[in-house]
């Protein structure tokens, strides 16, 4: 039986033989300190809230708090009394920082902490958008950085660029910092460590760099890909692992392919990064998209409606391309003084020929192939001359994926499209690009037909 | 119990220690005080079990013994009688008041369940201060104690003694008080307490009009004692970690400005009449040799004030800053000089108030955010 159920029993013996005002007046705010059980009789310290409760109960109910300990106790025991107030009730109440100290925490030494640690202070769980693709690392990532060490170690987190791996491991570091800025973190990326051993053995001081990484709680590597094949650097990664794991500490590493497929790395560290959590992250869908957007709008404060938002969204693939398209919309508003309208984020993205990232490879004649197979219309019809519908918007279409996806320049798909004028062109890729917005259909023919070719 | 004793002294030490009888408590015996007499005192106690208070007037006493009776008959009884000799005799649980043509019968209750109430300083410990300085100080301080009790710790001031320091620091978590009394030397180890604002507002409430008063503080009981004439109050002490408040006190300042309290308390005044509306919140703008002062309220209307300052404010251009009204005001009326002065870093990190009269004097203030 534990301290708190033997006072509670006794407390219940008491209850019974007081009236109930004498009870609630002097013995409910007490609490058991400690019990030291000798072989014959018992010691026993009890806690009261002020000296008045302590001088009553002794010189009063002395023999009555005897009696029912040694009752439940089985023993004889022997009393003695002191001020105290329940440690639990002033846990209980320390409650959140209030904003005048919480202040000085938050800026003045945290952010040097931070420094130290290499941990950007702006990569938080706070602004990390969650959904399907990325819940699983997510949900991982907070558990490790709840329970630091035990729950998922290492934490191996993989995934293509810009979906997010490199916010989610600092995250964690920024979390715990932030918790207990004490706790020695360090981030660095697969080439850093690999430099720093270089540097290390050139002017004799591995032993700073051993220092450096084996004594901390929370080691965090972005890309550790770059050590495979560099035998040295495995080696030293290999003793730094066990000697930061095998004192609790965490590591978490980041890579763009799962270890079962990072070639030239050595058997013992892939299979010790087999023993953690491995997590993938996928390319983020179109609602987490318009999440990001929001997130990273609100942060690098453009005001967009919730429209443009989905424009955006659906115009691109990945956070860094959205933060690249925010980033122009700022610099136009600032040098040309205009507001944020639809017209402007379409312009931007019929004219961009940066902001669509890797430029497929394949002609222009496989597209033209693969969107009519897609709306199984006849070639002919397709680059013809007929304006309905059915034909004229997988035509545009066709368009907007020469110009977004090929990257080739409008004169050029006039010519391809049946010799058609560059502003046709222009005008298909707008609606296209308003339309993928608004319609989930058309960004799905857009996906699929993306892929084929 | 048999004794005679003066209506005055009587009438006196019963309405100080009623104050802190409980009516309100479960048990009977705690709204009621006790009277005991020891060979020619008679000592009148009372507890609702945070504070005790007892008093000890001089009585001619021809039996020793003690009683407990209810204190609002008592008080209520004493206050109406002539200024006279008034003869008390207990007998079992009443008590019999008499004095020339009027005699009375109060029910008592059996005075070994009352608490034990100190009613004496332990010698030993006891520290000496000025009731005045005591009584200056508090007024700059208690004000900043918290009212929630979801932290208790704050709802107290700490007092940290030094070898040639006593320094009093009360805070709520948006403003902060710190108030030093230089000692002479007090030969004293350093000792950090933290004590209720109940106990140091009834120091405080002017019904002592004594010179001195006296610290015995009782670690092991959690206890401090007060000595103030013949009065004894006691006050338990909290318990917890008091937040370190050196830390979040400024080092340095980008803005200083010095200007007249009272011109400021009038704009501050005007302005909260326009901030009651909408948060509390008062706008201070720097300018070059003055600052505005302003309020607005979509319902009301708005107001700014111009009052002349003297500014330092090095190369920071435009600076504007908000606080909570009652902050201000607040301090303005614990200042006692004609002058204060305002040190801001920037306008999210905390305000430092400082009366020119006074240096040992520190207030802080969080601002809002605009």
């Amino acid at each position: 039986m534990n301290n708190e159920q033997v006072w509670k029993d006794s407390l219940e013996i008491i209850k019974v033989t007081v009236s109930p005002a004498i009870f609630s007046t002097w013995f409910s705010q007490t609490h058991l300190v400690s019990i030291e059980d000798l072989s014959e009789r018992t010691i026993v310290e009890i806690g009261c809230p002020t000296s008045f409760a302590k001088n009553t109960i002794e010189a009063r109910y002395f023999g009555l708090v005897q009696d029912s300990l040694s009752k439940v106790v089985g023993k004889k025991c022997d009393l003695t009394f002191m001020v105290k107030s329940n440690p639990k009730i002033i846990k209980d109440m320390l409650g959140e920082a209030s904003p005048l100290f919480s202040v000085e925490k938050d800026e003045k030494s945290s952010l040097e902490v931070l420094q130290r640690a290499r941990v950007r202070p702006s990569f938080t769980f706070e602004n990390f958008a969650v959904s399907s693709s990325n819940q699983m690392a997510h949900a991982a990532a907070e558990a490790v950085s709840k329970n630091l060490g035990s729950a998922y170690n290492p934490l191996f987190i993989w995934g293509g660029v810009g979906v997010g791996k490199t916010h989610l491991m600092v995250s964690v570091g920024n979390s715990i910092l932030r918790k207990d800025p004490e706790k020695k973190v360090l981030f660095c990326t697969g080439e850093d460590f690999t430099n720093d051993i270089v540097e290390g053995i050139r002017n004799k001081t591995t032993q700073a760099f051993r220092n450096k990484y084996r004594k901390l709680d929370l080691l965090l590597i972005d890309d550790i890909q770059f050590i495979a094949g560099k035998v040295t650097v495995q080696e030293e990664f290999f003793h730094t692992f066990n000697s930061v794991t095998s004192v609790g500490g965490q590591i978490i590493l980041t890579s763009d392919r799962p270890p079962s497929e990072i070639s030239k790395l050595e058997e013992r560290l892939r299979s010790r990064f087999e023993a953690g959590l491995i997590v993938d992250i996928a390319p983020p869908d179109f609602e987490l998209r318009c999440a990001i957007t929001q997130i990273k709008a609100r942060e690098k404060g453009v005001d967009i409606s919730s429209e443009q938002v989905q424009m955006i969204a659906a115009n691109t693939e990945s956070a860094r391309k959205i933060e690249g398209i925010l980033t122009r919309i700022l610099t136009e508003i600032h040098i040309k003084n205009v507001i944020v309208t639809n017209e402007l984020i379409e312009s931007m993205f019929s004219k961009s020929l940066e902001t669509s990232g890797k430029i497929s490879r394949s002609s222009p004649d496989e597209v033209v192939d693969a969107v009519s197979k897609y709306f199984q219309i006849g070639k002919r019809l397709l680059l013809g001359e007929s304006r309905a519908r059915p034909i004229a918007r997988p035509r545009q279409v066709l368009m907007y994926i020469l110009r977004t996806h090929l990257g080739i320049p409008l004169e050029e798909i006039g010519r391809v499209v049946g010799g058609r004028d560059h502003t046709t062109v222009m005008h298909a890729v707008e609606k296209i690009t308003g339309l993928a917005t608004i319609d989930v259909q058309i960004r799905e023919d857009i996906l699929k037909i993306k892929q084929t070719i | 119990m048999k004794l005679q004793v003066l209506q005055e002294n009587l009438e006196k030490a019963v309405s100080i220690t009623t104050r802190f009888a409980s009516t309100k408590a479960q048990l009977p015996i705690l709204g009621n005080i006790l009277l005991s007499a020891k060979k020619n005192k008679i000592f009148i106690s009372s507890t609702n079990l945070e504070i005790s208070a007892s008093v000890q007037i001089g009585a001619k006493v021809e039996k020793e013994g003690e009683i407990s009776i209810p204190a609002k008959v008592i008080t209520d009884l004493v206050s109406n009688l002539p200024k006279e000799t008034i003869n008390l005799e207990s007998e079992k649980e009443q008590l019999k008041v008499s004095t020339t043509g009027f005699s009375s019968t109060i029910l008592g209750i059996d005075p070994t369940d009352f608490p034990k109430v100190p009613n004496t300083l332990n010698n030993k410990n006891t520290i000496v201060f000025s009731k005045k300085e005591i009584s200056d100080s508090l007024n700059k301080v208690i004000f900043a104690t918290s009212v929630d009790e979801t932290r208790p710790i704050l709802t107290g001031a700490l007092f940290i003694l030094d070898k040639d320091s006593l320094s009093l620091v009360a805070t709520d978590g948006f403003r902060l008080s710190k108030k030093v009394i230089p000692l002479k030397d007090s030969k004293s180890e350093k000792k950090t307490v933290v004590i209720p604002k109940g106990v140091l507002g009834e120091i405080n409430r002017g019904i002592f009009e004594a010179d001195e008063i006296l610290f015995d503080l009782e670690e092991n009981e959690k206890q401090i004692i007060f000595g103030i004439e013949d009065t004894v109050l006691t006050s338990r002490l909290l318990e917890g970690e008091y937040p370190d408040f050196e830390k979040i006190i400024p080092k340095e300042s980008n803005i200083k400005i010095t200007l007249d309290k009272e011109e400021f308390l009038r704009a501050v005044k005007l302005a909260s009449i326009f901030a009651r509306e909408s948060a509390n919140v008062v706008k201070i703008k720097i300018l070059k040799d003055l600052i505005k002062v302003s309020a607005e309220s979509s319902a009301a209307g708005s107001q700014e004030t111009k009052v002349d300052a003297k500014v330092d404010k090095g190369n920071t251009e435009e600076f504007e800053i908000a606080f909570n009204y009652r902050y201000i005001e607040d301090f303005l009326y614990s200042v006692v000089g004609e002058e204060i002065k305002m040190e801001f870093l920037n306008s999210t990190s905390a305000g430092v108030f400082r009366d020119t009269g006074d240096s040992n004097y520190l207030h802080l203030i969080m601002p809002v955010k605009i």
